[in-house]
């Protein structure tokens, strides 16, 4: 497509080019002259026909760590602003566009988020046959270059790297790339909702997905995936420094760990066993064990069929739990402001990224709130009355309740994370520490992002005969249950916690539409590979 | 016609001053004829319907004086009879009214739960009189502030109302916000020395610290506009705050007013000069006066006390001796 368009223009503005041309070739014979001494034995090996370029260019043999090659100096694309004029360089890169003009080819090289221009032009160390050749790399190859950096006069738009171009010497290609992509990078990257534009050619999310390996170069899946390590990265900092201890725990058990969610049964020998779809047992038992406080980062297994644009069947859980004193506020202030301390993180540390990553998706910044904005459920309640929205005291939030006191609270308070405290009883697990003060309400929160809940926590009860006496209220047969409760039995301190899912916090960090953009390789009902 | 059974004979029913006071004369009517409660009562009621109509017609001027001799009369003859009788007659007497007030108030009671005409009603009309600020919960506010226009208000208020109301202002800040900055931070740490009186009537305040242009404050988002501007919020918290401190009714309401419009005034001034002229008018406000708009002290003070803080470039040499001498008195009472 992109060479047909070219060639138009070339036939109509033949006197334009001849023009430039002879222009061109009178600064040659000047900077030939220049160069003379310096070019001469090079020209007196072949200037005509013969390529005299050769051996600067090509197909790299398979590298099978033959050669150290230690003296080439491989500078990365970001930092060759501070190569500008200081003599060549090596560059190793991505081929992200290649297009051979003429005497002239200019080729962008790519290197994960950054760009930036190269020039091969026909003269004294390149040949024709050398720019004939970089013009035909295919898109995706990887590539070694030797080369100038050159300060350029105006901005290029184009690429990262604006105030500069790299004039080639030697290229080199170390992996090609199979000359039909299934996407095009370019595609994947276009921003949406762009609607000036004319070019509307979009990549769906299934062909992404199926070509997970292309999509995911594009600068918002780089800086996505780096954003999503960031939070676990700062989920561990910020708990480590507050004397928590990961734990790691089984992912194959033998009985459901939760009573509710469905789970995944896997043959196990002669016998069958279950997917984890919580830590929550083993957490509870490492705060018996005398841990503390705990957390752990790890696979969690749904069998739920939905499919949603927030529901996965595997994801990575961020859990946590912990012994406290008197009162659960305790822990859910740690929570609260974990979550604090996670969004500053990735404000102050992960800006570049977030801004990638907007420029694909056009979304408003996360806001939130220092120390993190705690209502009761009956005050968010009342502001969706007053609303207008009827819903019971003891009615959990449907979702779209959900959202709009999201919205609610926003408008109030302009944040996008809040807390809700004390839920009725009635609709939290049997498990959960009923409130003193109230028989109706339990000692229970949720925590939002973007009117979403991420985290649902509470103060577990932690009394054997308690937990008995709750769990045959809620007509759970209590012989099914018997470890959970057997591991009260000799002594446990009162302890609360919560889990997240990292996916479905990154989403709604950066305000994205769906999970699957923010799961590296998703797994849903409907898709197992790649 | 039938026979009704009033209503309200327990409440007093404040008649209107055209009418002349009538001596109630259920007593009498018992004391001639001891029939039961509810009739007597509605004799009564009867009775002074027919004297109300009779005055209202205004047919014959004699009229009134006749009723008048009337009653004279059977007062008359009760005393003499009640002088006949022993006290213990009067004590039985006096028990049997009570109990028939009693079973009249019972009988209401049941009257009223068969209506389903709300308990509180009547409580609600005297609460209204005196500020129904405890009945009614108010709607919890949020302000955004920017810590570089810290409203010293809140302070203020909280301070002089320190025995009247609770301000109970909780703190946060706005991830627009880097830092909030160490003025912003003392702020906060005196806003939480203060104590809250549980037993007070009380408003609860979010104050966000936030890259905002305006401090503005929103009460609901559903159902009111934002409110910009401190002296606008000082005005609000001037409405739901203590009566002390309200000042629709008052007649210094336009003076009030005024003196809030210069703050407001003040606070938008970017130059020394325009920001003395300022201060001139309100010399001007102020006169002699121990405050603003009088001797109590007033929202108003409480607009030109913030304001003045958050000008620190007008320094006492630039105040007028009436306007130091106002702010150490204010002082006393703001303590900042």
């Amino acid at each position: 497509m992109a060479e047909e368009k070219e060639n138009v223009p070339v036939g109509e503005q033949v006197s334009k080019k001849g023009a430039k041309k002879q222009a061109k070739a009178a600064k040659k014979a000047e900077q030939k002259a220049e160069n003379a001494s310096a070019a001469a034995a090079q020209n007196a090996g072949g200037d005509g026909a013969e390529d005299h370029a050769a051996g600067r260019y090509g197909l790299s043999e398979m590298i099978q760590s033959k050669d150290k090659r230690s003296e080439r100096n491989f500078v990365p694309v970001p930092e060759l602003r501070g190569q500008v004029g200081k003599g060549l360089v090596w560059v190793r890169g991505r081929v992200h566009t290649s297009r051979a003009k003429g005497k002239q080819c200019f080729l962008i090289l790519r290197q994960q988020s950054s760009t930036v221009q190269c020039i091969l032009a026909v003269g004294d160390i390149i040949s024709k046959q050398m720019v004939k050749f970089a013009g035909n790399i295919p898109k995706e190859s990887i590539i070694d270059i030797q080369a100038k950096a050159v300060a350029v006069a105006s901005k290029i738009e184009s690429c990262t790297e604006q105030s500069l171009e790299l004039s080639v010497e030697q290229i080199f290609v170390i992996s090609q790339a199979k000359a039909q992509l299934p996407l095009q990078i370019e595609d994947a990257s276009r921003p949406e909702n762009a609607e000036d534009d004319g070019l509307n050619i979009r990549v769906n999310q299934d062909t992404r997905l199926d070509n997970r390996v292309l999509d995911l170069r594009t600068p918002a899946n780089q800086a996505i995936f780096r954003l999503e390590a960031g939070v676990c990265r700062l989920f561990r900092d910020i708990l480590t420094e507050q004397g928590f201890t990961e734990i790691h725990t089984p992912k194959i058990i033998s009985a459901a760990s939760e009573g509710g969610a469905n789970v995944f049964t896997v043959s196990y020998f002669k016998d069958s066993a279950y997917l984890a779809q919580s830590p929550q047992l083993y957490k509870q038992m490492a705060i018996a064990a005398d841990f503390d406080k705990v957390f752990t980062v790890g696979a969690v297994f749904r069998a739920e069929d939905s499919n949603t644009h927030r529901h996965l069947t595997e994801f990575v859980g961020l859990d946590l739990e912990m012994a406290f004193k008197y009162h659960y506020h305790e822990v859910l202030h740690t929570i609260g402001n974990t979550f604090t301390a996670i969004f500053k993180g990735l404000r102050d540390k992960y800006a570049r990224e977030i801004e990638s990553v907007g420029q694909q998706y056009k979304v408003d910044a996360f806001k939130f709130l220092e120390p993190p904005l705690i209502l009761q459920f009956s005050e968010g309640v009342a502001m969706l009355r007053e609303a207008g929205v009827e819903t019971g005291d003891e009615e959990d939030l449907s979702t779209p309740n959900e959202k709009l006191l999201g919205r609610l609270v926003k408008a109030k308070y302009d944040t996008d994370f809040y807390i809700l405290d004390k839920f009725p009883l009635a609709i939290r697990p049997f498990y959960t520490m009923p409130d003193p003060n109230n028989p109706v309400y339990s000692n229970s929160y949720d925590m939002f992002m973007r009117g979403e809940e991420i985290l649902s926590g509470a103060q577990r009860i932690h009394d054997p005969e308690y937990l008995i006496e709750r769990a045959k209220h809620h007509g759970i047969d209590t012989s099914k249950i018997a470890a959970y409760i057997e591991s009260f039995r000799y002594g446990c301190p009162p302890h609360a916690g919560g889990g997240i899912g990292m996916e479905r916090v990154v989403m709604l960090y950066l305000g994205l539409d769906n999970i699957r953009k923010t799961s590296m390789f998703p797994r849903d009902p409907k898709r197992l590979t790649p | 016609m039938y026979e009704l059974k009033t209503l309200l004979p327990q409440f007093e029913i404040k008649l209107p001053t055209c009418m002349y006071a009538l001596k109630n004369v259920s007593l009498a009517a018992d004391a001639l004829d001891s029939s039961a409660g509810p009739s007597t009562s509605s004799c009564r009621g009867q009775h002074r319907l027919e004297n109300s109509r009779s005055r209202g017609s205004n047919a014959n001027v004699n009229n009134p004086a006749a009723t008048c001799a009337l009653d004279l009369d059977s007062l008359g003859r009760q005393i003499q009879q009640l002088l006949k009788d022993d006290t213990a007659t009067v004590t039985a007497r006096q028990e049997k009214v009570l109990k028939q007030l009693e079973d009249l108030k019972t009988q209401l009671g049941q009257i009223r739960a068969g209506l389903g005409v709300c308990g509180k009603t009547f409580q609600h009309t005297t609460a209204f009189q005196n500020g129904g600020l405890k009945e009614i919960p108010l709607q919890d506010v949020v302000i955004n502030g920017h810590p570089n226009f810290i409203p010293y208000a809140l302070l203020a208020l909280k301070n002089a109302w320190r025995d009247l109301y609770t301000i109970d202002v909780k703190t946060f800040t706005h991830s627009t916000m880097a830092d909030i900055g160490p003025a912003a931070r003392e702020f906060e740490a005196n806003l939480a020395k203060v104590p809250v009186n549980p037993a007070l009537p009380k408003i609860n305040i979010t104050l966000i610290w936030k890259n905002c242009e305006h401090t503005e404050m929103i009460s609901s988002p559903t159902m009111y506009v934002p409110i910009y501007g401190e002296v606008n919020i000082i005005r609000y918290l001037g409405r739901v705050g203590p009566a002390e401190y309200r000042y629709e009714g008052s007649p210094l309401c336009n003076e009030i007013d005024l003196v809030l419009d210069i703050c407001y005034q003040l606070l938008r001034c970017n130059t020394h000069k325009t920001q003395v002229a300022m201060v001139r008018l309100l010399d001007k406000r102020l006169q002699q006066q121990q405050y603003f708009g009088g001797a109590q002290m007033s929202v108003a003070d409480i607009g030109v006390y913030s304001s003045l803080i958050r000008m620190p470039a007008i320094t006492d040499k630039d105040l007028t001796p009436a306007l130091v001498a106002w702010r150490k008195r204010a002082k006393l009472v703001v303590q900042i």
